[in-house]
Protein backbone atom coordinates (compact mmCIF):
# COMPACT_ATOMS: atom_id res chain seq x y z
CA UNK A 1 0.00 0.00 0.00
CA UNK A 2 3.13 2.48 0.51
CA UNK A 3 3.74 5.12 -2.50
CA UNK A 4 2.41 8.47 -3.54
CA UNK A 5 -1.34 8.69 -3.79
CA UNK A 6 -3.15 11.52 -5.79
CA UNK A 7 -6.41 12.30 -5.17
CA UNK A 8 -9.31 15.08 -4.74
CA UNK A 9 -10.47 15.99 -1.46
CA UNK A 10 -12.40 17.76 0.55
CA UNK A 11 -11.11 19.26 4.46
CA UNK A 12 -13.56 18.09 6.29
CA UNK A 13 -11.91 19.68 9.89
CA UNK A 14 -8.25 20.36 11.09
CA UNK A 15 -6.77 19.89 14.22
CA UNK A 16 -3.52 21.13 15.79
CA UNK A 17 -1.30 18.62 16.38
CA UNK A 18 2.72 18.92 17.75
CA UNK A 19 5.12 22.44 16.91
CA UNK A 20 3.13 23.43 13.37
CA UNK A 21 1.72 20.68 11.92
CA UNK A 22 -2.07 19.91 11.61
CA UNK A 23 -4.17 16.37 11.31
CA UNK A 24 -6.93 17.15 8.42
CA UNK A 25 -10.20 15.09 8.37
CA UNK A 26 -10.73 14.08 4.46
CA UNK A 27 -13.36 13.27 2.78
CA UNK A 28 -12.04 11.79 -1.05
CA UNK A 29 -14.36 10.59 -3.50
CA UNK A 30 -13.11 7.13 -4.06
CA UNK A 31 -11.21 6.19 -0.50
CA UNK A 32 -13.71 7.80 1.28
CA UNK A 33 -13.12 9.66 4.65
CA UNK A 34 -9.45 9.60 5.01
CA UNK A 35 -7.04 11.25 7.92
CA UNK A 36 -3.72 12.69 6.97
CA UNK A 37 -1.08 15.06 8.48
CA UNK A 38 -0.02 18.31 6.76
CA UNK A 39 3.52 18.73 8.54
CA UNK A 40 4.80 22.65 9.01
CA UNK A 41 1.64 24.13 7.65
CA UNK A 42 0.90 26.66 10.68
CA UNK A 43 3.82 27.87 10.09
CA UNK A 44 3.58 31.32 7.52
CA UNK A 45 6.53 30.38 5.24
CA UNK A 46 4.72 27.16 5.11
CA UNK A 47 4.15 25.84 1.19
CA UNK A 48 0.78 24.72 1.55
CA UNK A 49 0.03 28.31 2.93
CA UNK A 50 -4.28 28.39 3.20
CA UNK A 51 -5.03 26.07 1.38
CA UNK A 52 -5.93 23.18 3.39
CA UNK A 53 -8.29 25.03 5.61
CA UNK A 54 -11.88 23.74 6.30
CA UNK A 55 -14.36 23.92 3.16
CA UNK A 56 -11.29 23.83 0.58
CA UNK A 57 -11.62 21.51 -2.12
CA UNK A 58 -8.10 20.77 -2.71
CA UNK A 59 -6.01 18.30 -4.85
CA UNK A 60 -3.71 16.23 -2.86
CA UNK A 61 -0.66 14.56 -3.47
CA UNK A 62 -0.14 12.62 -0.30
CA UNK A 63 2.89 9.86 0.96
CA UNK A 64 1.22 6.49 1.76
CA UNK A 65 3.54 5.05 4.84
CA UNK A 66 2.60 2.05 7.10
CA UNK A 67 1.06 4.28 10.25
CA UNK A 68 -2.65 5.51 9.74
CA UNK A 69 -2.43 8.82 8.29
CA UNK A 70 -1.07 10.00 5.29
CA UNK A 71 1.27 12.29 4.60
CA UNK A 72 0.52 15.65 2.67
CA UNK A 73 3.03 16.49 0.11
CA UNK A 74 1.49 18.23 -2.34
CA UNK A 75 -1.91 20.39 -2.41
CA UNK A 76 -3.66 22.39 -5.24
CA UNK A 77 -6.47 24.24 -4.54
CA UNK A 78 -9.78 22.98 -6.82
CA UNK A 79 -12.27 25.55 -5.07
CA UNK A 80 -11.72 27.48 -1.83
CA UNK A 81 -14.97 28.80 -1.14
CA UNK A 82 -13.83 31.44 -0.07
CA UNK A 83 -16.92 33.41 0.30
CA UNK A 84 -17.80 31.21 2.87
CA UNK A 85 -15.71 33.26 5.45
CA UNK A 86 -17.71 36.76 5.27
CA UNK A 87 -20.53 35.39 7.14
CA UNK A 88 -20.81 33.58 10.49
CA UNK A 89 -23.98 31.52 8.76
CA UNK A 90 -22.32 30.57 5.92
CA UNK A 91 -19.37 28.85 8.20
CA UNK A 92 -21.34 27.28 10.76
CA UNK A 93 -23.70 25.37 7.63
CA UNK A 94 -20.17 24.59 6.00
CA UNK A 95 -19.14 23.01 9.58
CA UNK A 96 -22.41 21.10 10.10
CA UNK A 97 -22.18 19.60 6.76
CA UNK A 98 -18.89 18.34 7.28
CA UNK A 99 -19.55 17.47 10.58
CA UNK A 100 -22.41 15.47 9.20
CA UNK A 101 -20.50 13.56 6.54
CA UNK A 102 -17.51 12.77 8.60
CA UNK A 103 -19.83 10.86 11.14
CA UNK A 104 -21.89 9.26 8.95
CA UNK A 105 -19.44 7.77 6.49
CA UNK A 106 -16.15 7.56 8.68
CA UNK A 107 -14.89 4.70 6.89
CA UNK A 108 -12.65 4.35 3.88
CA UNK A 109 -16.12 2.80 1.89
CA UNK A 110 -15.69 5.28 -1.37
CA UNK A 111 -19.24 6.95 -2.01
CA UNK A 112 -18.69 9.12 -4.90
CA UNK A 113 -21.89 10.61 -4.80
CA UNK A 114 -21.22 12.40 -0.71
CA UNK A 115 -18.29 13.86 -2.06
CA UNK A 116 -20.31 15.50 -4.84
CA UNK A 117 -23.23 16.17 -2.61
CA UNK A 118 -20.90 17.74 -0.15
CA UNK A 119 -18.96 19.76 -2.98
CA UNK A 120 -22.26 21.18 -4.31
CA UNK A 121 -23.20 21.99 -0.90
CA UNK A 122 -20.13 24.25 -0.11
CA UNK A 123 -20.45 25.58 -3.37
CA UNK A 124 -24.19 26.73 -3.13
CA UNK A 125 -23.15 27.78 0.36
CA UNK A 126 -20.16 29.96 -1.09
CA UNK A 127 -22.46 32.17 -3.48
CA UNK A 128 -25.42 32.55 -1.66
CA UNK A 129 -25.48 33.08 1.42
CA UNK A 130 -29.15 32.63 2.06
CA UNK A 131 -29.12 29.22 1.84
CA UNK A 132 -27.34 28.75 5.11
CA UNK A 133 -30.98 28.16 6.46
CA UNK A 134 -32.41 25.04 8.35
CA UNK A 135 -34.32 23.96 5.15
CA UNK A 136 -31.73 23.56 3.02
CA UNK A 137 -29.56 21.78 5.85
CA UNK A 138 -32.55 19.34 6.19
CA UNK A 139 -32.53 18.83 2.30
CA UNK A 140 -28.77 17.92 2.63
CA UNK A 141 -29.30 15.31 5.28
CA UNK A 142 -32.09 13.73 3.49
CA UNK A 143 -29.62 13.17 0.92
CA UNK A 144 -27.19 11.69 3.13
CA UNK A 145 -29.66 9.31 4.22
CA UNK A 146 -29.95 8.04 0.74
CA UNK A 147 -26.18 7.88 0.36
CA UNK A 148 -25.85 5.67 3.26
CA UNK A 149 -28.78 3.48 2.30
CA UNK A 150 -31.46 4.97 5.03
CA UNK A 151 -33.77 6.71 3.03
CA UNK A 152 -36.64 6.48 4.84
CA UNK A 153 -39.67 4.95 2.86
CA UNK A 154 -42.04 8.07 1.54
CA UNK A 155 -44.41 6.49 -0.88
CA UNK A 156 -46.68 4.43 0.79
CA UNK A 157 -46.79 2.95 5.07
CA UNK A 158 -43.71 1.50 5.65
CA UNK A 159 -44.77 -1.04 8.09
CA UNK A 160 -48.03 -2.73 5.40
CA UNK A 161 -47.17 -0.77 2.22
CA UNK A 162 -50.83 1.19 2.69
CA UNK A 163 -50.87 4.00 0.44
CA UNK A 164 -53.60 5.85 2.20
CA UNK A 165 -54.22 7.49 5.53
CA UNK A 166 -49.97 7.96 6.05
CA UNK A 167 -50.39 9.66 9.60
CA UNK A 168 -47.25 9.51 11.51
CA UNK A 169 -43.17 8.73 10.85
CA UNK A 170 -41.64 5.50 12.56
CA UNK A 171 -37.71 5.29 12.57
CA UNK A 172 -38.09 1.53 13.56
CA UNK A 173 -40.59 0.74 10.61
CA UNK A 174 -38.34 3.18 8.67
CA UNK A 175 -40.34 5.50 6.67
CA UNK A 176 -43.91 7.24 7.04
CA UNK A 177 -46.56 5.13 8.89
CA UNK A 178 -50.98 4.59 8.00
CA UNK A 179 -52.45 5.43 11.48
CA UNK A 180 -53.42 1.67 11.57
CA UNK A 181 -49.43 0.84 12.08
CA UNK A 182 -48.37 4.09 14.15
CA UNK A 183 -47.43 2.91 17.07
CA UNK A 184 -44.11 4.01 18.26
CA UNK A 185 -44.21 6.77 15.89
CA UNK A 186 -44.75 10.52 16.03
CA UNK A 187 -47.46 12.38 14.15
CA UNK A 188 -46.38 13.91 10.99
CA UNK A 189 -47.85 17.14 9.78
CA UNK A 190 -49.03 16.83 5.40
CA UNK A 191 -46.61 20.27 5.17
CA UNK A 192 -43.46 17.62 6.70
CA UNK A 193 -44.24 15.20 4.72
CA UNK A 194 -44.46 17.19 1.50
CA UNK A 195 -41.20 19.16 2.40
CA UNK A 196 -39.41 15.57 2.47
CA UNK A 197 -40.89 14.65 -0.52
CA UNK A 198 -39.85 17.52 -2.38
CA UNK A 199 -36.59 17.59 -0.94
CA UNK A 200 -35.31 14.29 -1.91
CA UNK A 201 -36.95 15.04 -5.44
CA UNK A 202 -35.44 18.13 -5.95
CA UNK A 203 -31.70 19.48 -6.39
CA UNK A 204 -30.07 21.24 -3.08
CA UNK A 205 -30.41 24.49 -4.65
CA UNK A 206 -34.10 24.38 -5.14
CA UNK A 207 -34.50 23.00 -1.83
CA UNK A 208 -38.25 23.89 -0.23
CA UNK A 209 -39.44 25.98 2.02
CA UNK A 210 -42.16 25.29 4.82
CA UNK A 211 -43.09 26.56 8.58
CA UNK A 212 -40.20 26.16 11.10
CA UNK A 213 -42.84 23.91 12.79
CA UNK A 214 -42.35 21.41 9.54
CA UNK A 215 -38.66 21.54 9.54
CA UNK A 216 -38.40 20.59 13.18
CA UNK A 217 -41.18 17.67 12.49
CA UNK A 218 -38.39 16.88 9.08
CA UNK A 219 -34.97 17.47 11.70
CA UNK A 220 -36.71 14.63 14.35
CA UNK A 221 -37.61 12.24 11.60
CA UNK A 222 -33.56 12.23 10.31
CA UNK A 223 -32.46 12.55 13.78
CA UNK A 224 -34.72 9.39 15.14
CA UNK A 225 -33.84 7.47 11.47
CA UNK A 226 -29.91 7.77 12.09
CA UNK A 227 -29.94 7.02 15.77
CA UNK A 228 -31.92 3.91 15.27
CA UNK A 229 -30.37 2.44 12.13
CA UNK A 230 -26.52 4.00 12.47
CA UNK A 231 -26.57 4.07 16.54
CA UNK A 232 -25.70 8.09 15.93
CA UNK A 233 -27.01 10.97 17.02
CA UNK A 234 -25.79 14.45 14.70
CA UNK A 235 -25.61 17.83 16.11
CA UNK A 236 -28.70 19.97 15.18
CA UNK A 237 -28.79 20.59 11.82
CA UNK A 238 -28.97 24.79 12.43
CA UNK A 239 -27.65 27.16 15.50
CA UNK A 240 -30.18 27.37 18.54
CA UNK B 1 7.07 -5.29 34.10
CA UNK B 2 8.72 -2.06 34.05
CA UNK B 3 12.96 -2.45 34.22
CA UNK B 4 13.09 0.73 35.71
CA UNK B 5 12.64 1.38 39.49
CA UNK B 6 8.94 3.04 40.39
CA UNK B 7 10.59 6.82 40.79
CA UNK B 8 12.57 6.42 37.55
CA UNK B 9 9.23 5.08 35.93
CA UNK B 10 6.79 7.20 37.35
CA UNK B 11 8.93 10.26 36.00
CA UNK B 12 9.14 9.19 32.50
CA UNK B 13 5.57 8.54 32.28
CA UNK B 14 4.77 12.10 33.92
CA UNK B 15 7.47 13.40 30.83
CA UNK B 16 5.90 11.97 28.64
CA UNK B 17 2.14 13.31 29.06
CA UNK B 18 3.98 16.77 28.10
CA UNK B 19 3.38 17.48 24.17
CA UNK B 20 5.77 16.28 21.39
CA UNK B 21 7.31 13.99 24.42
CA UNK B 22 7.30 10.92 23.21
CA UNK B 23 7.95 7.27 25.61
CA UNK B 24 11.73 7.76 24.20
CA UNK B 25 12.31 11.58 24.86
CA UNK B 26 10.67 11.31 28.15
CA UNK B 27 12.86 8.02 29.14
CA UNK B 28 16.36 10.85 27.31
CA UNK B 29 14.80 13.67 29.92
CA UNK B 30 14.65 11.21 33.15
CA UNK B 31 17.69 9.81 32.40
CA UNK B 32 19.53 13.54 32.35
CA UNK B 33 17.78 14.67 35.19
CA UNK B 34 18.65 11.98 37.00
CA UNK B 35 22.18 12.73 35.69
CA UNK B 36 21.77 16.63 36.74
CA UNK B 37 22.59 18.01 40.10
CA UNK B 38 20.57 17.98 43.05
CA UNK B 39 20.00 21.56 43.26
CA UNK B 40 19.31 22.11 38.82
CA UNK B 41 16.56 19.23 39.43
CA UNK B 42 15.04 20.91 42.56
CA UNK B 43 15.21 24.27 40.55
CA UNK B 44 13.27 22.76 37.66
CA UNK B 45 10.32 20.72 40.41
CA UNK B 46 10.23 24.35 41.88
CA UNK B 47 9.70 25.94 38.78
CA UNK B 48 6.68 23.83 37.39
CA UNK B 49 5.27 24.63 41.06
CA UNK B 50 5.26 28.49 41.23
CA UNK B 51 4.38 28.40 37.45
CA UNK B 52 1.43 26.60 38.97
CA UNK B 53 0.53 27.95 42.42
CA UNK B 54 1.13 31.51 40.99
CA UNK B 55 0.61 32.25 37.60
CA UNK B 56 -3.37 32.55 36.87
CA UNK B 57 -5.85 35.04 34.65
CA UNK B 58 -5.76 38.83 34.79
CA UNK B 59 -8.90 40.05 36.23
CA UNK B 60 -9.02 42.66 33.04
CA UNK B 61 -8.08 40.93 29.96
CA UNK B 62 -7.33 37.24 30.95
CA UNK B 63 -4.22 37.08 30.20
CA UNK B 64 -1.49 35.05 32.43
CA UNK B 65 -0.59 37.33 34.99
CA UNK B 66 0.89 36.82 38.62
CA UNK B 67 -1.32 38.49 40.75
CA UNK B 68 -4.78 40.03 39.83
CA UNK B 69 -3.03 41.90 37.28
CA UNK B 70 -1.02 41.15 34.03
CA UNK B 71 2.01 43.59 33.56
CA UNK B 72 0.28 45.14 30.56
CA UNK B 73 -2.75 45.95 32.04
CA UNK B 74 -1.06 47.61 35.13
CA UNK B 75 1.18 49.85 32.69
CA UNK B 76 -0.41 53.24 32.16
CA UNK B 77 1.65 53.94 29.45
CA UNK B 78 -0.35 51.61 27.55
CA UNK B 79 -3.08 53.23 25.34
CA UNK B 80 -6.31 52.50 27.11
CA UNK B 81 -8.51 53.22 23.82
CA UNK B 82 -7.30 50.75 21.95
CA UNK B 83 -8.03 46.22 22.47
CA UNK B 84 -6.49 43.53 20.71
CA UNK B 85 -8.43 40.40 20.41
CA UNK B 86 -6.10 37.56 20.69
CA UNK B 87 -6.58 34.20 21.15
CA UNK B 88 -3.70 32.62 23.12
CA UNK B 89 -1.38 34.25 25.44
CA UNK B 90 1.40 32.75 22.92
CA UNK B 91 -0.58 35.44 20.76
CA UNK B 92 0.45 39.02 22.93
CA UNK B 93 4.11 37.46 22.77
CA UNK B 94 4.25 37.59 18.88
CA UNK B 95 2.76 40.97 18.78
CA UNK B 96 4.73 42.53 21.86
CA UNK B 97 7.50 41.08 19.46
CA UNK B 98 6.55 43.59 17.08
CA UNK B 99 7.14 47.05 19.17
CA UNK B 100 4.09 48.24 16.70
CA UNK B 101 1.40 48.48 19.01
CA UNK B 102 0.95 50.19 22.43
CA UNK B 103 -2.67 49.52 23.43
CA UNK B 104 -4.37 46.74 25.20
CA UNK B 105 -5.27 42.99 24.70
CA UNK B 106 -7.70 40.89 25.39
CA UNK B 107 -6.96 37.08 25.45
CA UNK B 108 -10.34 34.91 24.36
CA UNK B 109 -8.47 31.63 25.68
CA UNK B 110 -9.05 29.69 22.28
CA UNK B 111 -11.19 29.87 19.39
CA UNK B 112 -15.23 29.20 18.32
CA UNK B 113 -16.04 25.69 17.34
CA UNK B 114 -19.17 24.57 18.04
CA UNK B 115 -18.68 21.27 16.15
CA UNK B 116 -15.65 20.77 19.01
CA UNK B 117 -17.86 21.85 21.67
CA UNK B 118 -16.52 25.31 22.37
CA UNK B 119 -19.13 27.68 22.03
CA UNK B 120 -19.13 31.89 22.80
CA UNK B 121 -19.55 30.93 26.71
CA UNK B 122 -16.41 28.80 26.64
CA UNK B 123 -14.26 32.04 25.82
CA UNK B 124 -13.43 35.16 27.52
CA UNK B 125 -16.32 36.94 25.16
CA UNK B 126 -18.63 37.72 28.08
CA UNK B 127 -15.92 39.80 29.80
CA UNK B 128 -14.66 41.70 26.31
CA UNK B 129 -18.00 43.01 26.15
CA UNK B 130 -17.80 43.84 30.09
CA UNK B 131 -14.81 45.77 29.20
CA UNK B 132 -16.20 47.78 26.23
CA UNK B 133 -20.13 48.39 26.83
CA UNK B 134 -19.82 49.80 30.36
CA UNK B 135 -20.93 53.77 29.90
CA UNK B 136 -17.74 54.62 31.59
CA UNK B 137 -15.00 53.14 28.76
CA UNK B 138 -12.52 55.02 27.35
CA UNK B 139 -12.43 52.51 24.26
CA UNK B 140 -12.63 53.42 21.12
CA UNK B 141 -11.42 50.73 18.80
CA UNK B 142 -11.26 46.74 18.76
CA UNK B 143 -8.91 45.07 16.74
CA UNK B 144 -9.58 41.63 15.79
CA UNK B 145 -6.42 39.51 15.69
CA UNK B 146 -8.25 36.04 15.87
CA UNK B 147 -5.70 33.55 13.68
CA UNK B 148 -6.88 33.71 9.90
CA UNK B 149 -7.87 30.37 10.10
CA UNK B 150 -11.24 29.06 10.08
CA UNK B 151 -12.20 28.94 13.54
CA UNK B 152 -10.42 32.31 14.36
CA UNK B 153 -12.61 33.84 11.53
CA UNK B 154 -15.98 33.02 13.32
CA UNK B 155 -14.46 34.02 16.26
CA UNK B 156 -13.59 37.19 14.74
CA UNK B 157 -17.13 37.81 12.91
CA UNK B 158 -18.89 36.78 16.32
CA UNK B 159 -17.42 39.53 18.16
CA UNK B 160 -17.88 42.27 15.55
CA UNK B 161 -21.58 41.16 15.64
CA UNK B 162 -21.55 41.70 19.66
CA UNK B 163 -19.91 44.56 19.19
CA UNK B 164 -22.11 46.13 16.82
CA UNK B 165 -25.44 45.53 18.33
CA UNK B 166 -23.64 46.30 22.10
CA UNK B 167 -21.26 48.93 21.50
CA UNK B 168 -21.93 50.99 18.25
CA UNK B 169 -19.65 53.97 19.37
CA UNK B 170 -16.40 51.78 19.12
CA UNK B 171 -14.58 51.01 15.77
CA UNK B 172 -14.08 47.37 14.97
CA UNK B 173 -10.50 46.21 13.21
CA UNK B 174 -9.51 43.05 11.52
CA UNK B 175 -5.95 42.65 11.37
CA UNK B 176 -4.62 42.79 7.42
CA UNK B 177 -3.71 39.48 5.61
CA UNK B 178 -1.87 39.20 2.77
CA UNK B 179 1.48 37.71 1.65
CA UNK B 180 4.46 37.02 3.92
CA UNK B 181 7.67 39.05 4.22
CA UNK B 182 10.44 37.50 1.95
CA UNK B 183 8.18 35.16 0.14
CA UNK B 184 7.65 34.67 -3.59
CA UNK B 185 4.42 35.80 -5.25
CA UNK B 186 4.46 32.54 -7.30
CA UNK B 187 4.04 30.26 -3.70
CA UNK B 188 0.90 31.88 -2.14
CA UNK B 189 -2.30 30.39 -1.89
CA UNK B 190 -5.53 31.51 -3.96
CA UNK B 191 -7.21 32.93 -0.60
CA UNK B 192 -3.96 34.46 0.65
CA UNK B 193 -3.34 36.40 -2.33
CA UNK B 194 -6.64 37.17 -3.12
CA UNK B 195 -7.22 38.74 0.34
CA UNK B 196 -3.93 40.50 -0.63
CA UNK B 197 -4.97 42.03 -3.46
CA UNK B 198 -8.51 43.43 -1.92
CA UNK B 199 -6.63 44.55 0.40
CA UNK B 200 -3.70 46.71 -1.37
CA UNK B 201 -2.98 50.24 -0.80
CA UNK B 202 -2.25 53.30 -1.96
CA UNK B 203 1.68 53.79 -2.26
Amino acid sequence: MAGPLKTDAIVLRSLRYGEADRILHLYTPHRGRIGAIAKGVRRTRSRFGGRLEPFRRVRLICHEGRGELLTITGVETLDAHAALGEHAATLDAAARACDAVARIFETEEPHPEVYNLLANELALLASNPALACHANALAFRLKLLVAAGLAPALSSCASCGELENIAAFSAAAGGVVCSACEAGSFPLALETYEFMTAALAQPLAQAPSCSPGALREAERAISETLEHHHHLRLRAAVAR
Amino acid sequence: MSVYAAPIQRLVSELSKLPGVGNRTAQRLAFHILRTSTEDADALAQAIHDVKQRIGLCEICCNLAEGPRCRICEDDRRDASVICVVEEPADVIALERTHEYRGRYHVLGGALSPIDGIDAEDLHIAELLRRVAVPESAVREIVLATNPTTTGEATALHIAEALHERAPQVSVTRLASGLPVGADLEYADEVTLGRAFAGRRAV
